[in-house]
Formats: structure tokens, sequence, C-alpha cells
């Protein structure tokens, strides 16, 4: 008796299992339509691009083209996400379109997994609208655009206008660090806290170095990555300031070193002490205005435009300026074995064009990457973001490529080193450099 | 069942008759006695009091990372339940267990007893590779196994998974069951085939039926290990409508990088359940279980 | 004909079975059946098991990246990422972080406990046996990412932490004990894990120790120390060698837990050797090296292996 109900069981879960599997299976063209798949894996980005998807259907409709958008929304962390779409790159396996972070790109283009778009791009009215310097910044180092960038950012100093301003503490533009490092210090004096974030150690992944020591590094140097020989200079001359200055802000007890160690430090951080006014300063990119502290974000802080603004990052060595930080967001990017590559190529371009894109832009706070989307609604309502995207045009960006990820890794090992205490900015520049060269390998170091 | 009719096999192991003299304690036994207590009662403590933060977060309407009085409440449940798509994890997970462990179970039955019964060459190389060969890490060998299901065509299917999920699982299983099988009596199946069974008679009747906790300790076992694994369908899943629990759990991480702790709780809550449930039913049996029978001292 | 030993069935169950080799035996319906019995698992065991474990071997002998340039033309380099990793601090690092995890772990706490409860919970004067074991047992019912949250709330360094609240009793300050004792952390929390399973091997073990042999022994005056190590001990040798290597390898092998809780930090304090795997295969696509490490990983268990058998002397 008890056999056979396992095996009743058993047979049940099997055929289950099999119609479920059967309803996945791709709905290929039986009706000489084209199904392509478009995979995302952030929530506020799947909702927006199921708002826009039935339109994109519809205009293709109007150029007698029968395709079909299946969206792969998955819900994953970025690091999970990363584990999954390599696989699928290496097996083939990967959906049409691909919505990934752009530091993702250098990678998997390297390896060739994507597909080269400029001759798409080449013959794209569009394209002629895309910012100069994001043109040049899509370029990888074997000439060729492998994603098409659909949000921007420019990454500042966001600062707490309204506790600043009753602990009396000047809240104009900072023109040096040093500057910057006295008013720190004076707030620490008046709070006993520590007043600034900056993505540093290991905990907090892969950011350390995009969102954290590369943005203070570029301004200050840009030689650090040769994108005509694919090297890395681990010599250049910022590398020793901006680690001395992480160990400044470090020995001044201005880091919040203890949330740093968090397993998810931006928390306890950006999401905790900086909307409680107990951090006043925190490194962070345009998506601030929106995906973190807008009203529908994750830590909504109320009044947030008369409350928060931002500086330019500050100027590091002497002859250097303020200045702000580029960042491209994510980009679409088209395996090189799919299968529908011009038609996903129409979806990217209907995605990256007016209201579609303004859509999207709204939704995750980020600055339009072309100069047509000013008076397209929900965007043309976003004055941060409508700032944002001017400021885009003034701010710095040194494309890298290929080593990226192990630059990432060392930066985060070295800058660990220093928010436990266990190097000084000099150590833990000798620290990276080891780490680094070892990682690279010699290919890839200057 | 027919097996009745073999007085011996349908008896419980009894375990040799126990007798204490009733005398009075010596201090020493006294003193025995106590630290034998104190000792479990703190092993006890030690083994629940984690879980103090999962069960008041659970019911607490305003859940934080860390251990406090809950502002009571359902809603985090309610959450879960009513979620798009949570029942369909809860579901997938269930169908990939139940299955997984089916087949586990079935493979590792028909397996144990040949690795109990035969004596074949390459037998104790077999066993003992099959066991260490688990030492490599699952990041290190889950690229090769990904192309083996896509060249199978057997990616983004539950009937993949399952069957992968059953078989990462079998090595213990084995163990396991060529274990309990070896504590077997070969002479009652040898009674048995003397009878007229066949082979496969003999081995429905008299091993099945004494094997049962062997069964329900692999059972239990495989269940968990499916249960929680989470590498292995997140890189051989693709359909959202397929996912299993265990990568559900993560998506009260990953909205805004912001945890939402109550609803992290209570889904933790609801996925400790089924082990749990699974846990009451064979915890008789996994006392019993011989694994140590696999080896001869 | 083979005949019924007169050995009544109900002891029998509990002895050690007949050696295999005393078997009449028609060979080739022999293989037949054992082909049909065992055939399908082991196909489905080389084929998801056992390939992709080959295929690392291969890897391991290439400079194959999963991304970047170098993942378009993988060379074969011979011993190269051996002789990398044996030279690297940080790999040599995380193995011994390894060993220090299995050890104190596994071998000494989960080992030591889930002997402890088993032998309190043998005795007939405990109350409560069923409570007490399913208490012990809850850890290992709930999945690692539970495991691991639940943890987390523990060793918090906020002062509501639970462990903090406790020590907060005696009127110690707040310790973030995963900055502070990252290692005696993850330990902790591998053997509140890991006791149930050594409790329940030893349960079962302890079952088949007649308890005529230990009440003779007490007569005799050995104290309850002496008759576990010279009787009790010696009967359960098997299942304990056999606990011994299950632990070993799934605790080497164990990756999530310590993943979930530190990342191998802070400061690489806790990266033990199957996050390093981790970190090379996986996060810098590095699955040559990876798999280099896995191998290295895999023979120094062949020899704790060895020892094992040879230190227990059982066999299978």
């Amino acid at each position: 008796m008890k056999r056979n109900r396992g095996i009743a069981a058993f047979v049940v879960a099997v055929v289950a299992a099999g119609g479920l599997a059967a309803c996945s299976a791709d709905s290929s063209s039986s009706d000489g339509s084209v199904t392509i798949s478009i995979m995302e894996f952030q929530q506020t980005r799947i909702d927006s691009i199921k708002k826009v998807l039935p339109g994109f259907e519809a205009a293709m409709k109007k150029q007698g083209k029968d395709i079909k958008v299946k969206l792969v929304a998955d819900v994953l962390t970025d690091d999970q996400f990363k584990t999954k779409v390599t696989q699928q790159l290496i097996a083939g396996q990967a959906p049409d379109l691909i919505d990934m972070g752009d530091s993702l790109v250098p990678g998997f283009a390297g390896a060739g997994y994507l597909a080269p778009l400029d001759d798409y791009l080449d013959k794209w009215d569009g394209w002629d609208h895309y910012y100069p310097q994001f043109k040049e910044a899509m370029v990888r180092q074997d000439g060729h655009i492998y994603a098409l960038v659909h949000d921007t950012g420019v990454q500042n100093l966001f600062y707490r206008k309204d506790v600043l301003t009753e602990l009396g503490i000047d809240t104009s533009q900072p023109a040096t660090w040093d500057d910057l490092i006295a008013r720190l210090v004076e707030v620490k004096e008046k709070t006993g806290g520590t007043p600034i974030v900056i993505p540093a150690g290991t905990a907090w992944g892969g950011s350390t170095w995009t969102e954290g020591f590369q943005p203070i590094l570029g301004g200050t140097d840009q030689d650090y990555y040769d994108l005509e020989t694919g090297k890395w200079d681990l010599e250049s001359s910022g590398f020793a300031a901006v680690f001395d200055l992480y160990s400044e802000l470090y020995s001044n007890g201005l880091l919040p070193v203890q949330d740093l160690e968090n397993p998810n430090p931006w928390e306890p951080t950006k999401y905790v002490k900086f909307p409680a006014g107990e951090i006043q300063v925190a490194a962070q990119g345009t998506s601030g205005w929106k995906f973190d502290w807008g009203p529908n974000g994750a830590a909504p802080i109320p009044d947030l435009t008369e409350k928060v603004d931002t500086w330019q990052y500050p100027a590091l060595r002497s002859g250097d300026e303020p200045f702000g930080w580029s960042g491209l967001g994510s980009g679409f990017a088209i395996p090189e074995k799919s299968e529908h590559k011009d038609e996903a190529m129409l979806l990217a371009q209907y995605l990256s064009s007016g209201e579609p894109l303004a859509e999207q832009l709204v939704s995750s706070g980020a600055a339009a990457p072309r100069d047509d989307l000013a008076d397209v609604k929900p965007y043309a309502d976003e004055p941060k973001l409508l700032q944002a995207g001017e400021d885009l045009q003034s701010s710095v960006y040194v494309p890298t490529g290929d080593g990226a990820e192990q630059i990432a890794q060392a930066i985060a090992a070295a800058t660990e080193l220093i928010i436990t205490g266990a190097a000084d900015g000099k150590e833990a520049y000798a620290a990276f450099v080891k780490d680094a060269t070892d990682l690279l390998g010699p290919t890839l170091v200057k | 069942m027919t097996a009745d009719a073999i007085p011996v096999a349908s008896q419980e192991p009894v375990a040799p008759v126990r007798r204490f003299r009733r005398r009075p304690l010596t201090p020493a036994e006294v003193m025995q006695r106590a630290l034998g207590h104190t000792l479990i009662v703190l092993l006890a403590l030690f083994c629940v009091v984690p879980f103090a933060w999962l069960v008041l977060s659970a019911v607490d309407a305003n859940a934080g990372p860390n251990v406090q009085l809950p502002a009571f409440s359902f809603e985090n449940f309610g959450r879960f339940f009513t979620n798009s798509g949570t029942p369909l994890l809860l579901l997938n997970s269930l169908i990939i267990g139940i299955a997984g462990t089916t087949l586990n179970l079935v493979l590792g039955l028909t397996g144990g007893y040949a690795l109990a019964r035969f004596a074949f060459r390459g037998r104790r190389t077999f066993m003992f590779s099959i066991l260490l060969i688990r030492v490599v890490p699952a990041p290190a060998t889950i690229v090769a196994l990904y192309l083996i299901m896509v060249n199978l065509h057997l990616t983004n299917s539950l009937i993949g998974l399952i069957l992968v999920e059953a078989v990462l699982q079998l090595p213990v299983t084995l163990w396991l069951l060529k274990g309990t099988i070896s504590a077997v009596p070969i002479e009652l199946e040898e009674a048995a085939w003397v009878d007229g069974n066949t082979r496969f008679q003999a081995i429905r009747r008299i091993v099945l039926p004494l094997v049962g906790p062997g069964l329900g300790a692999a059972a239990m076992l495989t269940f968990m290990g499916i249960w929680g694994d989470f590498l292995t369908p997140l890189v051989m899943l693709q359909s959202q409508e397929l996912y299993p629990l265990s990568i559900g759990l993560f998506r009260a991480f990953s909205e805004h990088n912001q945890v939402d702790w109550g609803l992290l709780a209570a889904s933790a809550i609801v996925y400790v359940l089924p082990p749990a449930v699974l846990y009451v039913f064979v915890r008789k049996h996994l006392l019993h279980s011989s694994l140590g029978g696999a080896v001869k001292g | 004909m083979t005949s019924i030993t007169d050995a009544p069935a109900s002891a029998a169950v509990g002895i050690r079975p007949p050696s295999p080799k005393r078997r009449s035996g028609r060979r080739t319906r022999h293989s037949a059946l054992l082909l049909l019995l065992l055939g399908p698992a082991a196909v489905l065991i080389a084929a998801f098991i056992v390939a992709p474990a080959v295929y690392s071997v291969y890897l391991s002998f290439t400079n194959t990246q999963l991304t970047g340039f170098a993942a378009r033309d993988p060379q074969f380099v011979g011993f190269d990422n051996f002789v990398y990793l044996l030279t690297n601090a940080d790999f040599i690092a995380s193995i011994g972080h390894t060993g220090e995890f299995v050890l104190y772990s596994a071998i000494i706490g989960q080992t030591v406990l889930g002997m402890v409860a088993a032998l309190i919970l043998s005795r007939p004067w405990i109350r409560g046996k069923g409570l007490y074991g399913a208490a012990i047992l809850m850890p290992m019912v709930v999945p690692e990412v539970v495991a691991s949250l639940t943890w987390a709330s523990v060793l918090s360094s906020d002062s509501s932490g639970t462990l903090n609240q406790l020590t907060g009793l005696f009127g110690a300050a707040s310790t973030d004990w995963l900055q502070v004792v990252p290692m005696a952390s993850i330990i902790a929390v591998n053997i509140w894990r890991g006791i149930a399973f050594a409790m329940i091997m030893f349960q079962a073990a302890l079952e088949d120790v007649p308890a005529e042999l230990i009440e003779a022994a007490r007569i005799d005056g050995a104290s309850a120390v002496q008759v576990f190590r010279h009787v009790t001990l010696p009967l359960i040798r098997g299942p304990v060698f056999l606990y011994l290597l299950l632990t070993t390898i799934s605790t080497v092998g164990a990756f999530g837990l310590v993943y979930l809780l530190t990342q191998g930090g802070p400061g690489g304090q806790t990266r033990i050797a199957a996050i390093y795997i981790y970190e090379r295969a996986l996060q810098f696509s590095q699955i040559g090296i990876g798999s280099a490490a896995s191998i290295i990983l895999l023979a120094i268990v062949l020899i704790l292996g060895f020892v094992y058998v040879r230190l227990a002397k059982v066999e299978v």
C-alpha cells in the first residue's frame, strides 16, 4: 500500500513537472512570427520594461514585422546574475537581449560572447543623438561596441544640506579634499559619528572600485589604463594619492568602518544612517534621487530635494579641479550566439529611444545618454535627472577594458586592509600592486 | 503482505532486555546525572536560541535584523502568500524535493542492494570514489555540469533539475542503504528463494520491510540536501515559473538592495516547515538507521 | 543449499553481515543482475558527478577563463596552475583555514558534542529525550540560508544582537563577533549545525552495544570514562570512522554557510579553500586555477581518508 502511494506520488510529480517544463518551452515560430527574449534582473527594471513591451510589438506590427517578446524577469542579486549569465553565454543559452551593468561588458566582450553592434548603430538614426563622450566610452579595446548604454548618471558626493546647515558647517562646494576633510572633522567633533561613506573594502564587492575608488582616481589621473594597448599601469601616479586619501579618512575616524564590514554595507550606511542624518556625506550616483532615496526608493527621504544636494568631488592633488564622474549604468547586449540578432537590436533601439527610454530612466533614476530626451515625459518632469544629464557633458570618464574585474578585486582587498587598520595608504598600495599583478597576469600589466 | 508468513522478518529488532536493580544512587551517580542533565540542557539551548530572531521577526510588523519584542502580526506571512509567484515557488520546491527524493531512493535501493550483496572488483574503489569526489566544491564543477545538461537538452526544465539533484545526493544514500541492507542477513533472503520466491520477490518481501530506518534516514538527508540547494537551480533554470523557494528567499534581499526582514523571516519559517514535518515522520527511523553498517569494525 | 542459521533473526539483525564471498554464484546471471541494479545509479553518477569532476581535472592543466580575452583561446599549461597555487600565500593560507575549520568544528566540536548528546540520551534516567533530540536536530533541518540568517542576527555587532544581549547581562560591552573573532564564530556555527548528524550516527551505533557488556564492566568497578574508553569506543569504531570521513568531506567542501556569513572576510581571515575556489572560478572567472585548487583539495582529503581507514582498521 505505502509503496503504491509512493509510486503514485512520484508519477504525479513527474507529470506535473513535465507539464510545467512543456509550458516553459520556447514557442517557436509556427506562424512566421519571431519570438525573442530579453533578460532583466532588477524588479524596478522588470516593471518598467513590462510597461513598454506591448508598444514595441505594436510598432513592429506597423512595420510589417511579427516579433513577439518574452521577458525573462529574473529577480537576482548582482552576483547571482553574473554567475548565471556567464554560464548561459558559454553554453549559447542566453536570452537574445541582456540588460547588464556596463562593468560586466569588457569581460564578456573580450571572451567573444557578445555580438559587436557597430554596424547596427551606424545605420541607426538614433545613434547621432548620443553624446560623443558616451559613444567614445562604449568602445572596447578592440575598437567595437558591444553594449548599447541606455542609462547613465553622474557620480558625486551627496550631502545632507539640512543637517550640515544646522551644525553650522559650510555647505559650499569644497575645493580640495583637505578642505572637505577639515569640515568632516568638525562634524565628527560635534556629533561623534562618522560623517562620510565611500564604498571601500571587500564586502562592497566590485562597487568599491566602480563607485568608490575609481571616480576619485579618474579625477586626478587618467593614465591608469591605456585603451590602445589594453594594459593597466599600476605605477600610475594617482593610485598612491587615492590610497593615501582612504587612509587619511580612516585615521581621522571619518569612515563607518564597522558598517563597511557588514555583508550588505550599503544598508546601515546609505539606507539607515544617511536618511537618518547620522552620515552626512555619501558617494552616490544619480540614482540616489530615485532608486535609493526617492519616494518609491529603498530608503525614502521625505522632501529629498530640500534636504539633500550634491557636491562635485573635490580636487585631490594640486592642479586638479573639482569634478563629477560619469557612470555608464547599464546597457543592452546581444549574445554572439543569438539567432535573432536583428530583431533583438530593433528591441534595443526601441527601448533606447523616446518615451520607452524616458519611462526606464525615471523609474531607475538615471540620466539620458542622448540629447533628444529633455522634452520627453516623464523624464522632462525630473529636474534633478535633467541636471545630471547636463552635468554629464562636463564630467570625467576613463574607459577601461579587460582586467577591470581583477583590478576591482585587488582594490577591494587593499582598501579592506586600510579600513581594518591593517595597513596605511603606502602599504595598501604595495599590497594592491602585488595582488593586481598576480591577478592580471603579464599580458595586461604595463 | 505475504512476507508476514516468515515470522522472523517482521519483528522489530528488540534490544536485549535491560534490567537495572533498584538500589540507592551513589554520590558519584548523583553527580553524574546532574552533570548529564546540565550538559544536555545547555546543548539544547545552544541549538535553539539562535532561532529566537527568526521566530520573533516573522510575527513582527516592524521586524529588523536583530532580536526585539515584536509588534505582533501575521502580516509578513500574509505578504509571503499574496506576493505574486510565491505559492508557485513553494509548489516547485515540493515537486523538486519529492520527485528528486523518490528517484534518489529508487536508485539508492537498487544500487545499495547490489553493493551489499555482490562482491565485484572495484566495489571498494567505487564506494570511496563517489564519496571523496564530493570534496570538489560545486563552484568548480558547475560549468561542466551545466554544459552536460545543455547537451542533454535538460536545462530549464524541472525534470532535468530533479534528475541532477537526485544524483548529487546519491553517494550518501548509496552508503546508507548499502549499510542497512548489509545488516539484513542474507540467510533470510536465501530462505525465501528456497520457498520459491524469485530474487526480486525476495527483495520486495524480505529486504524492503527491514530497511525502513535506512530509507527514512536517506529520505531525510536527500530531501534536505535538495531543498536547501541554491546554486544548481540558479544555474539550471531560466524561467521564473520553475524556480524553487531557495532562490525566492533571496528576493527579499534583491529588491532595492534593501532587505525586507519581516518577509525574509516569514519566508524562512515557511521554508523550514517541510523538512521539519518530514523530520517528525522519520525521527524514529533516524535513530535506528545504521549508517555505520556500511563499514565493518 | 543454504540453510537458515539457528541464531534468532532478531539478534542477527544487529550483527554484522556475513562475508559477501560466501555465496553460490551463477556468475553470468549475477553480472546481468548487478548491471541492472547498480547500472542506472552508476551511469547517472558518472554523468553528473564524475564527468564534471574529470572535466575539472582537464581544466586544471589549462589557463581557461570564463570571461576576458583569455577565454577565447585556452592553452594547455602543464603544471603551471599547481605551481602557482602552491607558491601562492593566499591559497596556502586558505588551506590552513580549511584545516583549522575542519579540525575544530567537525573533528573536535561536532564529534565530541554529538557523542556527549548521544551518550546522555542513551541513559535510561534522562526524561524528555524526544524534546532534547528535537532541539538538537533543529539546526540540521534548516537550510543553509536560514541558518546563516539566524546566526547573522546572533553575532550582530549591534547591541541588540542576541549574543551581545546575552553577554550584556554580564556587563560586557557589545562586540562585533564576526569581525573580532571571525574564525571562532564560523566554527561555532558549523558545530551548531553538525551536532545532530554526529548524534544520530553515534546513537545508532550505541544501540548495537550490548548493555550487558557495560553493566559487567561497571560491576567490575570501571568508571564511566573507563567503560567508554575500553568497552564502548572499540565497539563503535566503524561508525565513528565513517562519521569522521563523512564530516571531513562535507566540511572541506562546505561553502554556503561561511560565504553567507563572512564572504571570507574580514581580510581573508575566514577564506577557507572552498571560498578561495569560488572566488577564482566564478568571481574572477579563472576556472583553470579554481579547478587546480579543487584537485589539490581532493588530493589532501584522499590522503586524510587513507589515514582514517588505516587508523580505524575498518573495511567496507
